[in-house]
């Protein structure tokens, strides 16, 4: 006999029927009273939200055997929410996400928190029912703990404690850029209002450095003063592979002067902050045979350094701007009630100082390596040790999985 | 002299041609314990070759070969290959060997035929000892699942003349090996991030579809644990890879800034 619809035990219709009303339900609240604001889960709410948690999750586990949480725990239900998960993925990837609504009137998507998924209600639903389904059921399998359940434990667990901690955590991280000048110090950041803001940190700028790859050698359309890059290609500097060819001419690399300036029209080597690379070209053209030779150089700030080598009434032969290759910022950090600390800031070195991580953020990108400012960002973000204990379990879980999946895949076929 | 793409051609070719001939010969239906013998030395020499090229143009750039998408296809010829011959070992699945060879030959003739602009530069941000293993997980788990992919389409072509079950199970393992990698790759992007740029995800539409393709799999492997062995359940992986592939190449047709953009 068939089992009718909502008559127990509960499986994968009821799974989606009941995943759908949350949905809507979302919808409606995110109608009614618009995002759900993570920001009120504020320390100590955070706390008291996830008590209710805890204790939800205990109340299933503690009523394990009944037939509404073996279906709240089982499979039905979880893929059901992974699904829309995937969903609500997919509609973030194909509608452009906004950091928050602007104060007119949105169109229907932004009412309902397309534009906004992450902070909409639906989405925060599913999230809260995807901590609960899942708590419970890790919870279940920990209190049958045996070896064979590790690989479950580690990836379940680990994942919840991820979410939670990226979830309830939101509220208390703060994310804030530090503009310092050369020279200076400062322990203030500002808001979009341009109201400052105190920080227990405060931080001198002693130096701000840049060092640069060689550039790209491109050729220019004379009369659009178009990059035919993208149809000539160009021409890498490397001095360990002085010749190429840009379309039609062959390149040959004379000379390269990484830091240079220029006298009376001779480009010499000089530390000077404001030098310029600068490559002594010989150009050859495939076809004619024609030869040009000469200096050419991007300029850096300097207009006076700049030069290009004409190749024929078409064409000229161009130096691109360097890309940066290491920018870093030597500075003093001042914790408002600790010793200061002398160190160096650099892209994916940051500095921990307490709760705090401090990166470097930005410069003044017109001015490159001259730049007499820099930018620190500075996160405050008291949970992130949970995530990171949640990280290395997932961790140990992939690596059990990779290990053991075809003891996975024989287990069952014995089954 | 230092090796360049100019070079490529050259190992490229007859690497391809060892590995197709080692697939003919594993599939060959008189198969003699010499052809065996000989099928090893070829698929061994092939992935040699194609291993010293990456190498020596990882030497001669001065940094790995991961920056380009025509730089990531190298690595991916090279471990789709040595996952199909690992995997042929095995479970002795000559088919694989055979199907991994001439998709790694595609990858191949896109690098000969579509050569893209390629830069001695890397960004500071990319300056990372996480950088490597994030990019060559990720392939390797690419990889398994294009396998597991291929025996799914196999396993829905032949069903009408009967169900193989060791088929079925061998495709799990390569998912839940596949997913082990997927789910390394993306926490050792997350700790990347945070070291970077101080948030470990932050939606970017790459992040996004990486989601997507491991909620995918994540749904193939729970069905299958309830034991569900029907169409629907296979279909699930070819519709999973196709997520996979969008999120490697197809970053840039969506809305969006992407920290993931190659160039």
């Amino acid at each position: 006999m068939t089992r009718k619809l909502w008559q127990s035990p509960w499986g994968a219709p009821e799974a989606a029927l009941f995943v759908a009303a949350i949905i809507l339900v979302g919808f409606l609240l995110q109608l009614a009273v618009g995002s759900f604001d993570f920001a009120l889960l504020h320390y100590p709410a955070n706390l008291v939200a996830l008590a209710v948690l805890a204790g939800l999750t205990a109340l299933g586990v503690r009523m394990r055997n009944s037939l509404l949480v073996r279906w709240l725990a089982g499979i039905p239900l979880a893929v059901t929410l992974i699904v829309a998960l995937l969903l609500f993925g997919l509609c973030m990837e194909l509608m452009p996400q906004l950091p928050r609504l602007s104060a007119q009137t949105p169109d229907l998507s932004a009412r309902l928190g397309l534009r906004t998924l992450t902070s909409s209600w639906p989405f925060a639903l599913l999230y809260g029912m995807t901590l609960i389904a899942l708590g419970i059921t890790a919870c279940k399998r920990l209190l049958r703990f045996s070896r064979r359940n590790i690989i479950f434990l580690c990836n379940h667990l680990g994942l919840w404690l991820l979410l939670v901690s990226a979830g309830f955590g939101a509220a208390d991280m703060l994310r804030v850029v530090m503009h310092v000048d050369t020279g200076k110090t400062e322990w203030r950041v500002f808001n979009e209002a341009s109201a400052a803001l105190e920080m227990p940190i405060a931080i001198t700028l002693n130096k701000f450095t840049m060092e640069e790859y060689p550039p790209n050698l491109t050729i220019i359309d004379r009369q659009t003063g178009a990059d035919l890059k993208n149809t000539q290609g160009f021409f890498q500097i490397d001095p360990k592979r002085p010749a190429g060819r840009i379309g039609e001419w062959a390149i040959t690399l004379d000379d390269y002067l990484h830091t240079a300036v220029r006298v009376r029209g001779e480009y010499s080597a000089s530390p000077m902050p404001e030098s310029t690379p600068a490559a002594k070209i010989t150009a050859r053209n495939l076809h004619t045979g024609a030869i040009r030779t000469g200096w050419v150089s991007s300029g850096g700030n300097v207009p006076e350094f700049f030069s290009v080598l004409p190749l024929d009434d078409a064409h000229l032969l161009t130096m691109a701007q360097p890309e940066p290759k290491r920018y870093a910022s030597d500075v003093t950090i001042i914790p408002k009630d600790g010793v200061p600390i002398d160190t160096t800031l650099e892209v994916n070195k940051p500095v921990a100082v307490g709760h705090w991580m401090i990166y470097q953020y930005g410069y003044e990108a017109a001015l490159g390596k001259l730049s007499n400012w820099s930018e620190m960002e500075l996160v405050y973000d008291p949970w992130l040790l949970p995530a990171q204990i949640g990280m290395g379990f997932m961790a140990v879980g992939a690596l059990l999985l990779a290990w053991n999946g075809a003891n996975m895949g024989q287990r069952r076929s014995a089954r | 002299m230092s090796l360049s793409w100019n070079e490529f051609p050259f190992i490229a070719l007859p690497a391809a041609l060892c590995w197709l001939a080692a697939g003919l010969l594993a599939c060959c239906r008189a198969r003699s314990p010499r052809s065996v013998y000989l099928a090893d030395a070829l698929a061994l020499i092939g992935i040699a070759l194609f291993s010293a090229f990456i190498a020596a143009f990882w030497h001669a750039l001065a940094r790995p070969p991961l920056r380009t998408m025509g730089e990531t296809r190298l690595w991916y010829a090279l471990f789709l290959f040595l996952a199909g011959y690992v995997t042929y070992r095995r479970w002795n699945y000559p088919w694989l060997l055979l199907l991994s060879a001439v998709v790694a030959t595609a990858f191949i003739a896109i690098n000969l035929l579509k050569p893209e602009i390629h830069s001695i530069a890397l960004k500071p941000a990319l300056q990372s000892f996480l950088f490597i293993p994030h990019v060559i997980i990720y392939i390797i788990a690419y990889a398994l699942f294009g396998i597991a992919t291929l025996g799914a389409c196999a396993l829905l072509i032949r069903r009408r003349s009967g169900f193989d079950h060791q088929l079925l199970i061998f495709i799990d393992n390569l998912v839940h090996i596949g997913f082990g990698f997927l789910t390394l790759g993306l926490l050792l992007g997350a700790v990347w991030a945070k070291e970077a740029w101080g948030h470990y995800w932050s939606w970017d539409p790459k992040e996004t579809l990486a989601f997507m393709t491991g909620a995918a799999y994540l749904v193939y492997i729970h069905l299958r644990s309830q034991g569900r062995e029907d169409n629907i359940v296979i279909w699930i992986l070819p519709a999973a890879f196709l997520l996979l592939l969008l999120s490697w190449f197809g970053t840039a047709l969506f809305p969006g800034s992407s920290l993931h953009l190659y160039f």
